[in-house]
């Protein structure tokens, strides 16, 4: 395999492992604020990849407007999801085993009202760019997958500072961090967790406009992908914002390169074996290597 | 552990009315697809009890019995279809399905979430291993005409034999199973459920226990999977994916976690409520999805929980119900 190629099939695998931190980050953060391991992330990113393309039915939107309109309402979408329902479940006293089963109900319902209410059948992005492919001497590279990378690490960059330099930021990170000791602080549970839901809605959000005019939007498109992010998200260590980040672009990195130099079907059995291996070197996730105990 | 606040001769007279009264139901109920259902509930009874005992009794959430659910049906249609008798392809399901989960063994010393990633990883394995490896499984076609349980000729003895082999293995299951959560054994499991290190400090060997438990879900999943082949008669890897794993949680989270009559239950609701829905064709799984959501606000024993509320409530008790909030997942 020659060094053009490689760097072809790099760029594609940190591309798709950028839309996998995108849903990682969220499903982290939900994790580290509530416990809840959020089956229905990837219909939230679902959401998003909807919300942009029913929009750019409506109107001929630019991407990046687009893109903020899947972000903003699959956010939004998010948010109430958490006060409607898994607050409701929380307040009535249900224990957290309930609770992530009711994100698989979650995860069914959404999945089947955008089936009935938008369609069933899936629907791509029109062409966004001009250019088929952009050339680097031998390397040829799609515009589509730089703009991924360029635009998932602006968003994630962009949830850093948000997280490290807002009050409602530093508020959420408190209230993961020790929720009796922050709202003794006078921080409100109520609102920072709807934000961390909110928060991590507009990330898939990204993820799902991204991955939609990659690939294609359709009402299951979000179910695979939100898994594969939750094994990422693991593999990064749970809890960890950092750890979500690497284990996202690593695992796109190990899918695309599993796919070509092992075998096409056995994919996503290597990605699963190596999680595997890592979790028994470390239970905790990568991040386990830095931080031993947490 | 009996936390029920009604006498255990009561619960034995319950428990045992309801076994009868389902080995009755053919008696009464002559349409062969209702049968064929009620066959099915069974099957997934004894795949729920076998996850009852790992999340409600050890506190280990696994992702992964949907793996040993298919490794039982395609060593159940291989050896029959290679000529063994059923009883034997049966007991050969389990104990294969117990020797692989032997693979998985070092893995139950992680902890919450991290083990219901590794385990939901197994099962993408192995459902891959399904699909592709075409000269054992038949690959995506999948194996079909499997051998059908029949003691008679007709059509109708088949239903029956299905239907009565199915209730018999549940009830056995049940039996030994309910032995083994009152035993040393299953008390040990709890005390690690509820604490790991003061169950280890305590001198129980934490991780010995659990993979013994894990080896015993996996041999009982692996018999449902044995009864799931000659149920169907057809399998195909889609069967097997990780939505099954979950469908299994399912069933025992609306069962009720930490009761092995709720397992039941739950299996009962998980393969009859879709069917029963169909009539509403479009909106089946939307009012699916809603329900489980609405279900799980119900309290933290699910219908067995709701169950014995009522029951209480009917029968004036002597003895307070003793509240037992369960820790069930902890990462």
């Amino acid at each position: 395999m020659g060094v053009a190629q490689l760097i072809e099939l790099a760029v594609g695998g940190l591309a798709i492992g950028c839309i996998y931190s995108l849903i990682a980050l969220g499903m982290t953060m939900i994790i580290r604020a509530t416990g809840i391991v959020h089956f229905a992330q990837g219909e939230v990113v679902m959401l998003g990849a909807v919300f942009g393309i029913v929009s750019l039915a409506a109107a001929k939107l630019p991407f990046l407007v687009v893109l903020l309109i899947g972000m903003a309402l699959a956010g939004i979408a998010a948010a109430a999801i958490e006060l409607g329902v898994y607050r409701t479940l929380r307040m009535r006293g249900a224990p957290l085993a309930n609770i992530i089963i009711a994100t698989v109900g979650m995860s069914i319902l959404l999945q089947n009202v955008v089936q009935l209410a938008w369609s069933s059948e899936p629907a791509s992005y029109p062409k966004l760019f001009a250019a088929e492919q952009y050339s680097f001497g031998p390397v040829r590279l799609s515009p589509q997958l730089l703009w991924i990378i360029g635009l998932g690490v602006v968003v994630m960059l962009g949830l850093q500072a948000f997280l490290r330099y807002t009050r409602t930021g530093i508020a959420m990170q408190a209230a993961a961090q020790d929720p009796e000791a922050a709202q003794l602080m006078g921080i409100n549970l109520t609102r920072s967790t709807a934000y961390t839901f909110g928060i991590g809605g507009v990330l898939a959000g990204a993820a799902g406009v991204l991955l939609g005019s990659l690939f294609f939007t359709s009402f299951s498109m979000g179910f695979l992908p939100g898994v594969k992010a939750f094994v990422a998200a693991t593999l990064g260590g749970l809890g960890s914002i950092g750890g979500a980040m690497v284990g996202g672009i690593v695992f796109g990195l190990l899918e695309t390169f599993a796919a070509v130099w092992v075998s096409t079907a056995y994919k996503d059995a290597i990605g699963m074996v190596l999680l595997i291996l890592i979790l028994l070197a470390f239970p905790q996730g990568l991040a386990g290597l830095f931080r031993r105990n947490r | 552990m009996n936390r029920e606040a009604f006498s255990p001769r009561l619960i034995l007279l319950g428990r045992g009315l309801a076994f009868g009264l389902l080995a009755l139901v053919p008696l009464v109920v002559h349409q062969e697809y209702y049968l064929h259902i009620l066959s099915l509930a069974f099957v997934f009874g004894v795949a729920a009890l076998g996850m009852q005992l790992l999340l409600g009794y050890a506190g280990l959430l696994s992702i992964g019995q949907a793996a040993f659910l298919g490794i039982g049906a395609y060593t159940s249609a291989l050896l029959t279809k290679a000529g063994w008798p059923f009883v034997l392809a049966f007991v050969a399901s389990g104990v294969l399905s117990g020797i692989l989960s032997l693979v998985l063994v070092p893995i139950t010393r992680l902890r919450g979430i991290y083990l219901a990633v590794a385990t939901l990883g197994f099962t993408i394995i192995v459902h891959l291993i399904f699909t592709n490896e075409e000269w054992l499984t038949g690959g995506t076609l999948g194996i079909m005409n499997i051998t059908a349980l029949n003691v008679g000729t007709s059509k109708v003895a088949g239903e029956l034999t299905l239907y009565y082999t199915c209730l018999l293995v549940l009830l056995a299951v049940f039996l030994a199973f309910h032995r083994i959560v009152d035993s040393r054994f299953g008390r040990a499991l709890q005390a690690i459920m509820l604490d790991e290190d003061a169950a280890r400090a305590s001198g129980v060997n934490v991780t010995m226990l659990k993979s013994q438990c894990f080896v015993l879900a996996a041999l009982v999943t692996g018999f449902a999977g044995s009864l799931y082949a000659h149920h169907a008669q057809y399998l195909n890897p889609n069967d097997f994916t990780f939505w099954k794993s979950i469908e299994i949680l399912i069933m025992v989270s609306v069962g009720g976690i930490g009761s092995l009559a709720g397992a039941i239950v739950g299996a009962f609701v998980g393969v009859i409520l879709p069917e029963a829905l169909r009539a509403i064709d479009q909106w089946r799984m939307v009012i699916y999805g809603a329900l489980l959501v609405v279900f799980m606000g119900f309290g933290a024993r699910g219908l067995a929980g709701l169950f014995a509320a009522l029951v209480r409530r009917m029968l004036p008790s002597p003895v307070a119900a003793p509240n037992l909030e369960r820790a069930s997942v902890r990462s």
